[in-house]
């Protein structure tokens, strides 16, 4: 761990293992011949001294063997996910062979004359949600209806909320107004109510409004932003400079005119990193999709019709690692895409908080 | 959260002092026209302020504090939806007091009486009990309380908060090195927390099954997933007492440690992230100095960058209590749980019991009782807030 902590770079040119000069005390060869190994290794000992290049490379050599260990630990799941979509479980040796898989399922659709090599992709698209071949299912209900719902689920939302939220950020971060602080906090304080909490009088709330079991209960309730999503652009807009709000208001525009000419323009990093960031969180929110909205209805999300599927499908668990690997698909690519954004974002958060 | 009060006290401070500066203007100039121009602004500020924030506090008022006011309300009544009378939410807390719980009882004669409970679901939180395999030294079924055993999942699943913390300040120490690729290692690490865990829960069902890859890693042939693991396999003998029986609290720890594995897993990520943010932010000089005066850097370590870093494992400690109190669906979806009410199911978490009491008889078919739901609710929000302040109070008390 010692030498893992120096991190000032080396200026100095290497020097090789050398016998500390000012040497007291003398040692038996056996422990000069153990401090050269250790110094080898960039541990300085009583009778060596590491130089600082050779601590620093070795230390770099544990760094990367750690967190590629780490990441094998990370991306493995990922890996087997992929190599088990690939598994034929329709026989019972199939069925034995996915649970014992590792790297590569020993019984596969690849090779194989009576399926195609993607047979479970095709599988969950043509009859993993079908009401025809699952009865728990609405009647109309498809694959690609799931897929319908969750996009409307996590796009409309999403970009409406955060449109709503950069508002409400603006409003508070850049405008005077009587009452601004107690309205905020009046707001941050409904982060500390837990959701579970008032879910089952959410429930008894939107069967009063007619909500339940259809795509509004999953829909209005985002409209209207969220409260982290508004602090953290609000933080975003306080490193804003207010010379220009105050230019362009000098000049005659409007509050609206500069919401949508400056202040859209200019927070943009912030709003999308947390509209990709709430996306994320709607393209997988399975507890929203079970509370409200029945399994026989034909507006239930992805994650939510996954569930149902696998109770249909029970040991021929093929389709449903297919199905699990193309409801991650999506959010991969897009995390991939907008890492920089999204990872910047964090990072914000936790140098601020 | 300091952070944010202090930007907010400058805020204030600032606004001060614009209106200081105004006022001094207004004596100077001749009053009339200058005030109506300034009234003017400030009036437009007013509006277009009110009017930038009103969708979001109508969305807050109207899906959380409404809500949550309904709940308190609910908690103490017997609400059923698609009940008898059929009312309407509205039309029922209309008549609020006529409709506080009521309930029948028997009395000694063998009528039955009615009598009114306000209290009645927060009672039942505590007065339901429900058996579990195992028996006590009497070799009587071991009764317990249904809330108690299911707050006891709840806690032990935050074994993993400590874990979780140990593991990604190590990994965040190793990637704040000055390596090449340290980003790309913050960006791989983060997958687990942008997959859908419904996914991930699939996945890890099979890897953990009796024959999966953590079996044929370790050599083992436990079943991780639907075994008992009893005190009794572990040290061959029961421990009998008033407060412990091993024989229920042992029960399923087997099957806690995988969702401990999979939460931490799937959490690490995101407290890397914070993590690395915080070693950056470290100072450097105070470091530098540290490292001059022969510091080394286990020592550095621990009283330069600690110090430093302790805002944001505060943060990162209070986010994940209050979010690992939520805790529902992954033990659910892992273990099948299929358990009616007054069942003592011991993986699910405590969340599972609102759902069971408020919500399940409407997928069932029967009617639906939020109130029962809602008292559960309440009752997860106080300790969740109670909690949070005893964390806060910890906080304030380290730095007097």
């Amino acid at each position: 761990m010692d030498n893992e902590m120096i991190t000032t770079p080396e200026t100095e040119e290497a020097v090789a293992p050398a016998p500390v000069a000012a040497q007291t005390k003398q040692y038996s060869s056996f422990r000069h011949a153990v401090g050269a190994i250790l110094a080898f290794f960039g541990i300085s000992s009583k009778t060596h001294r590491a130089s600082k290049k050779r601590a620093k490379l070795v230390g770099d050599i544990v760094t990367y063997i750690v967190l590629l260990f780490g990441t094998f630990l990370m991306v493995y799941p990922f890996w087997w996910m992929l190599a088990g979509s690939f598994a034929y479980t329709k026989t019972g040796a199939g069925q034995s062979a996915i649970n014992e898989l590792i790297w590569w399922p020993s019984v596969s659709t690849f090779g194989r004359g009576d399926v195609s090599p993607f047979y479970n992709y095709i599988e969950t698209f043509k009859n993993g949600m079908s009401g025809t071949h699952n009865e728990t299912f609405a009647p109309n209900m498809t694959y690609w209806r799931a897929v319908l719902n969750n996009l409307i689920y996590s796009i409309v939302p999403v970009v409406v909320g955060v449109i709503t939220s950069a508002s409400a950020a603006f409003s508070f971060a850049k405008i005077q107004w009587i009452g601004r602080n107690v309205v905020f906090f009046f707001l941050l304080a409904a982060v500390m109510v837990p959701g579970p909490a008032i879910m089952s009088t959410q429930f008894a709330m939107y069967t009063d409004l007619n909500m339940v079991d259809n795509w509004s209960v999953m829909v209005v309730p985002g409209l209207f932003g969220s409260i982290m999503t508004a602090f953290f652009i609000r933080q975003f807009l306080f490193g804003m400079p207010t010379s220009i709000i105050e230019a362009a208001k000098i000049d005659g525009a409007g509050y609206f005119r500069i919401f949508c000419g400056f202040v859209l323009p200019l927070a943009m990093p912030a709003i999308m990193a947390q509209g990709l960031l709430s996306f994320m969180g709607c393209w997988n929110n399975y507890m929203g999709s079970y509370i409200f909205i029945a399994q026989d209805s034909e507006w239930i999300n992805l994650p939510h019709a996954m569930t149902v599927m696998n109770g249909e499908y029970g040991n021929d668990l093929g389709p449903i690692i297919a199905s699990s690997v193309l409801c991650i698909l999506p959010v991969l690519i897009l995390f991939g895409c907008f890492q920089k954004l999204i990872i910047g974002s964090l990072m914000l958060t936790g140098s601020k908080e | 959260m300091e952070e944010n009060q202090a930007a907010v006290a400058e805020e204030s401070v600032f606004v001060e002092d614009f209106a200081a500066t105004v006022e001094t203007a207004e004596e100077a100039v001749p009053p009339q026209k200058k005030r109506k121009h300034i009234n003017r602004a400030k009036l437009q500020d007013n509006i277009w302020g009110w009017v930038f924030c009103i969708p979001l506090i109508v969305g807050t008022v109207w899906f959380v504090y409404s809500a949550l006011i309904m709940a308190i309300m609910l908690s103490f009544t017997g609400y059923s939806i698609g009940g008898p009378g059929s009312e309407t939410l509205m039309e029922y807390l209309g008549k609020y007091s006529s409709h506080i719980y009521q309930g029948y009882k028997d009395l000694p004669d063998g009528s039955v009486a009615l009598y009114t409970d306000a209290f009645h679901w927060y009672k039942t939180i505590f007065t339901s009990f429900g058996s579990l395999g195992g028996q006590n030294a009497a070799g009587e079924a071991f009764k317990m309380n249904v809330m108690g055993a299911h707050m006891f999942n709840t806690v032990f699943y935050m074994i993993g908060i400590p874990i979780g913390m140990f593991l990604s300040m190590f990994f965040a120490v190793c990637m704040s090195r000055d390596i090449k690729g340290g980003s790309v290692f913050r960006v791989l690490y983060y997958i687990p927390c942008v997959a859908s865990s419904i996914s991930i829960v699939y996945t890890f069902k099979i890897l953990f099954n009796e024959h999966g890859v953590i079996n044929s890693l370790f050599g083992s042939d436990l079943n991780w997933l639907y075994g008992e693991l009893t005190w009794n396999k572990v040290a061959g003998t029961n421990i009998h007492s008033a407060f412990m029986d091993t024989n229920y609290w042992c029960q399923g720890i087997i099957q806690k440690a995988v969702i401990v594995i999979m939460s931490v897993w799937k959490g690490l990520g995101g407290t890397i992230i914070l993590y690395v943010a915080g070693l950056s932010g470290v100072n450097a000089a105070t470091k530098e100095a540290a490292q001059i005066d022969g510091a080394s850097g286990w020592k550095i370590f621990w009283k330069v960058t600690m110090p430093d870093l302790y805002p944001v494992i505060f943060y990162n400690i209070v986010t994940s209590v209050i979010g690992g109190m939520q805790i529902y669906a992954e033990p659910v979806l892992l273990f099948d749980e299929v358990s009616g009410l007054g069942s003592i199911s011991n993986t699910s978490g405590y969340v599972s019991l609102i759902w069971k009491y408020g919500l399940t008889p409407q997928k069932q078919g029967g009617p639906i009782i939020p109130s029962a739901g809602a008292a559960y609710g309440m009752f997860l929000a106080i300790i969740i807030f109670v909690m949070t302040l005893f964390q806060f109070w910890l906080d304030s008390r380290k730095k007097d």
